[in-house]
């Protein structure tokens, strides 16, 4: 049928912007791709959430709604100072607490669990835990805890400044800052003097937290030597390695299940604090726990979006062309976190021959950070942008104009093309939608104390996906299907778009077909939910296993129906031949196989050699500033881009209107205030760490361009949940510069950023 | 102590649960309501205590003896979807879902106290009610859409 090839090879995908080599399995087959042109009836169209029911009745359980027969609660101290030393600490009290079960603290947990240690690297670190019968009594101890604490405090550092100084006060053993990460490619110095006109900016932008409003939590049940783990969490996979290496247990013994999801945007990749307490206490105690962050620990302690600190400098032509594009940033991590700065949309966005780059990430005494939605570009294009456009205004030059000018036509730091890339198409297409070339600027005093203003910016991020990811086509024997598959729907939609791509692959009714996901004992693997991965990498496997499973109906009714299996198709729940004219329909089949059951396997090929796969688009607003009180207000964005084929473009749309809510959080409030005098964060709650409400959004006219992109999977569909926070902040304070005339060089545009920035 | 939820006559210990969430929650079993923030920040517990929207993080148990609770679990008649759950189906006004019963409970009061109301009204009498998803642009659409047909009334 096939000819013999290789099974296993090298290849490379990207996750969350970086590059991987690793080792794939290639597929028995690969189906042929759906191209823009193939007749598709369920892909492509927007049947309803298929778990949307449970939702809307409240009837979806998440981690926190899980209970247990017997079931104790967990609650965590944690370290109310930056740096120091915990010299003394009192367990013995709370032990004797009505309710109290158990107790851990220094000493107490396995070393991989990095839980209870006595040198304290931040305000928020973990302490001690206790274990109740209720979650009033763990608190109730927790507290008593607490005031047992005696440390010796040490000099701390919350800020690039103070981590930099001559005499700071180490932070990490190793030392405050990383080793630059330098990036240059062709000659910058020739391209700056090359340059009629060359600006250079520095730019800020906050730390921002996630704010899933599920808390990161867990609940662990030990049987015999077995653990089941119940996480809110975006890879059940990674969460189930985590905890059999931090407790020495065979992978084999631990089950990780997450059913419904909170939240996620990147802070619940793998096992926490939580998990190990609950994992811990469950052990001892030999009873289910729930350990779940109270909003001030998941504020506090469950990672964020760094800081950057931007200098940029940005060398043009007189006519627009690039010559050059310098970054110098410093991005304090925290106590810990991946070394992924913003540099990287400085060498992808633009066609620039000379481009230097250079990350300095600094370590300061506050919480960790992890990957927040986009990581890295979502800072990076803030400078970029910015600079961008502060140029486009130093050369008078309409900003479309000048992205247009300097389209990337390549992915340059691969030098190789890219799977499609059609960012030209999306500023044309929303300056359409939003108006752009018509608009003619009032004079700013039109509108007495309250002024407008336009703005753009642009994005790309890279979405192929990748290798390995696994699926199942069951069929049962009343014609009814199961996809199985192991990722995770944060409340993306996964659940329902893989249950479409089967259906379609299968031939089958869409209301016949449901997607099984979430448990790690049970299902085949796949990655994590991340880096807006999760259609271009399971999607093509499981499309694979529903062709491979349409192949054994075929085959199955071409023996019954007495009709070569050449001949035979599906659609609509039924095999037929071309004419028409014998049919079978999937139940009448099933009936006749009994219980001979027909599972299809699939698998997730390598990415296609020598191509960049990215998703790009362009975001356009227009905002309203009152220069006596400095509030700024967005009217409007318009947000157009390419992901190739968007499989469900209701469930889709709501991803962009997710990212672009998002992205207006972090240009106008979020921020996370840390005392420098004391090191401890402030705003630790929803009141004063403020997200966008209802009452903040502008109107949202959001869309992708219509297509595929059968180069990049045979599905033809790349990722789509992260590239639309990216543009959104850039977009609003370039139009809060063109209101003002001036620009306020640090996000989020508070009033009083905006006042100081009039003030200048 | 005796309250009705859902129209159902319950008793609960208020002494275990000091608020009216922890008593839905852990002694009924209704976990539709969520606790997010707990202190009345985000709306994901919003219930209905005799007609109003209340915070049931924030609301004493013992303050809701012989009171009438209404949760997004009595917002369905049997197996009859409320036109709102309907309507959040229809127009994806639920992404992860966590908030989602704290918007329709507000959305079904809204919708009772001003059966028409305007967009602007709408995203105002909504503001108290967080969402990190970014799903309130179909959640007023959603809202809308059963304003407009006229359905919400019981």
């Amino acid at each position: 049928m096939t000819e013999r090839r290789a099974r296993f090879v090298q290849t490379t995908v990207e996750v969350e912007g970086r590059t991987e080599t690793r080792v794939v399995e290639m597929p028995a087959f690969e189906p042929a791709p759906w191209t823009a042109d193939t007749p598709l009836s369920i892909v492509g169209t927007s049947p309803a959430r298929v778990d949307a029911f449970e939702k809307v009745t409240g009837r979806a359980r998440y981690t926190a709604d899980i209970v247990r027969p017997g079931m104790l609660y967990a609650v965590i101290v944690r370290s109310p100072i930056a740096k120091g030393t915990l010299t003394a600490i009192d367990l013995d009290a709370a032990r004797t607490l009505p309710g109290v079960r158990a107790v851990m603290g220094p000493g107490d947990a396995p070393a991989l669990t990095r839980l209870f240690r006595r040198e304290i690297g931040y305000a928020g670190q973990t302490l001690a835990a206790v274990a109740a019968d209720s979650l009033d009594a763990a608190t109730r101890a927790a507290r008593i805890i607490a005031q047992s604490l005696v440390f010796d405090v040490a000099p701390h550092a919350v800020t690039v400044d103070d981590a930099i100084a001559p005499d700071a006060p180490k932070v990490r053993s190793t030392g405050n800052t990383v080793e630059p990460d330098i990036v240059e490619r062709g000659d910058v110095a020739r391209g700056l003097a090359d340059a009629d006109v060359s600006i250079t900016r520095e730019y800020r932008t906050p730390v921002a937290l996630h704010s899933a409003l599920e808390p990161h939590g867990a609940v662990c049940e030990w049987n015999g030597d077995h653990l089941t783990v119940w996480e809110s969490t975006q890879g059940i996979f990674r969460v189930r390695a985590d905890v059999a290496k931090a407790l020495s247990m065979p992978q084999g013994k631990v089950r990780v299940l997450k059913d419904y999801m909170g939240g996620g945007f990147g802070a619940k990749n793998g096992a926490g604090a939580h998990t190990y307490t609950a994992a811990l206490f469950s052990q001892k105690l030999g009873l289910p726990v729930r350990c779940m962050n109270d909003r001030e620990a998941e504020q506090t302690d469950s990672g964020n979006r760094p800081a950057t600190l931007q200098r940029v400098t940005i060398a043009a032509r007189r006519d627009g062309t690039l010559t050059a594009l310098v970054l110098d940033a410093h991005i304090p991590l925290g106590i810990s976190g991946w070394e992924g700065g913003p540099g990287q949309i400085y060498h992808e966005l633009y066609a620039c021959p000379n481009v230097r780059t250079s990350e300095t990430c600094v370590y300061i005494n506050a919480s960790g950070m992890q990957a927040f939605r986009g990581p890295g570009y979502v800072e990076g294009a803030f400078g970029l942008e910015s600079a961008m456009n502060a140029l486009a205004r130093e050369l008078q030059m309409d900003p479309v104009a000048l992205r247009r000018k300097n389209l990337a036509t390549r992915d340059q730091r691969g030098d190789r093309p890219f799977s499609g890339n059609r960012l030209d198409e999306c500023y044309i297409e929303g300056m359409k939608r939003f108006g752009w070339s018509s608009i003619i600027r009032p004079p700013s005093s039109a509108i007495g104390c309250v002024k407008r203003g336009v703005g753009v910016a642009a994005q790309t991020w890279p979405t192929g996906g990748g290798p390995p990811s696994y699926a199942l086509v069951r069929i049962n024997s009343d014609a009814s299907v199961d996809v199985l598959a192991g990722p995770q729907d944060l409340g993306t939609g996964a659940r329902t778009i893989l249950a479409q791509i089967a259906a379609e692959g299968l031939g089958a009714k869409f209301d016949t077909v449901r997607a099984i996901i979430g448990d790690t004992e049970r299902l085949p693997y796949t990655g994590n939910s991340w880096g807006s991965m999760t259609t271009p990498s399971v999607g093509p496997a499981v499309r694979m296993a529903a062709e491979d499973a349409r192949a054994q109906l075929l085959e199955a009714a071409s023996q019954l129906l007495e009709v070569p299996v050449e001949e035979l198709t599906t659609s609509n729940s039924v095999i037929h031949d071309l004419s028409r004219s014998r049919a079978l329909s999937f139940s009448d089949l099933c009936k006749q196989l009994g219980n001979l059951q027909i599972v299809g396997r699939g698998s997730r090929g390598p990415n296609p050699p020598g191509v960049a796969i990215v998703t790009v688009g362009a975001q356009f607003a227009e905002v309203e500033v009152d220069v006596d009180t400095g509030v700024v207000r967005v009217l409007r964005i318009v947000a157009v881009h390419d992901a190739g084929r968007i499989i469900n473009p209701a469930l889709a749309e709501s991803q962009l209107h997710g990212g672009i809510i998002q992205g207006v959080g972090y240009a106008l409030f979020e921020e996370r205030q840390i005392d420098r005098a004391r090191g401890v964060p402030l705003n630790t709650n929803l009141h004063d760490y403020r997200i966008p409400t209802m009452a903040d959004i502008p109107a949202i006219d959001a869309s992708f361009l219509p297509g595929a992109d059968p180069i990049a999977n045979h599905t033809g569909a790349r990722g789509i949940a992260e590239p639309p926070i990216i543009p959104t902040a850039p977009a609003i304070a370039a139009a809060v510069a063109d209101a003002l005339g001036v620009e306020v060089r640090e996000i989020p545009l508070t009033p009083w950023r905006v006042l100081g920035a009039l003030v200048q | 102590m005796k309250l009705t939820v859902n129209s159902t006559p319950r008793d609960v210990d208020a002494g275990r649960s000091p608020t009216l969430l922890s008593a839905l929650r852990d002694q009924l079993a209704l976990t539709g309501s969520k606790l997010v923030c707990d202190r009345g920040e985000c709306g994901a517990c919003t219930v209905r205590l005799d007609g109003d929207l209340v915070y049931a993080c924030l609301t004493l148990t013992a303050a809701c003896e012989n009171a009438q609770v209404q949760t997004v679990e009595g917002l369905a008649t049997g197996h009859e979807l409320h036109p709102l759950q309907q309507a959040f189906i229809t127009h994806d006004a639920a992404q992860c879902g966590f908030c989602t019963p704290g918007q329709l409970v507000a959305a079904a009061a809204l919708l009772e106290r001003t059966p028409h109301p305007s967009d602007d009204e709408i995203r105002s009498a909504m503001s108290g009610n967080l969402c990190r998803c970014g799903t309130y642009p179909k959640i007023v659409t959603a809202i809308r859409a059963v304003a407009d047909a006229g359905g919400a009334a019981k």
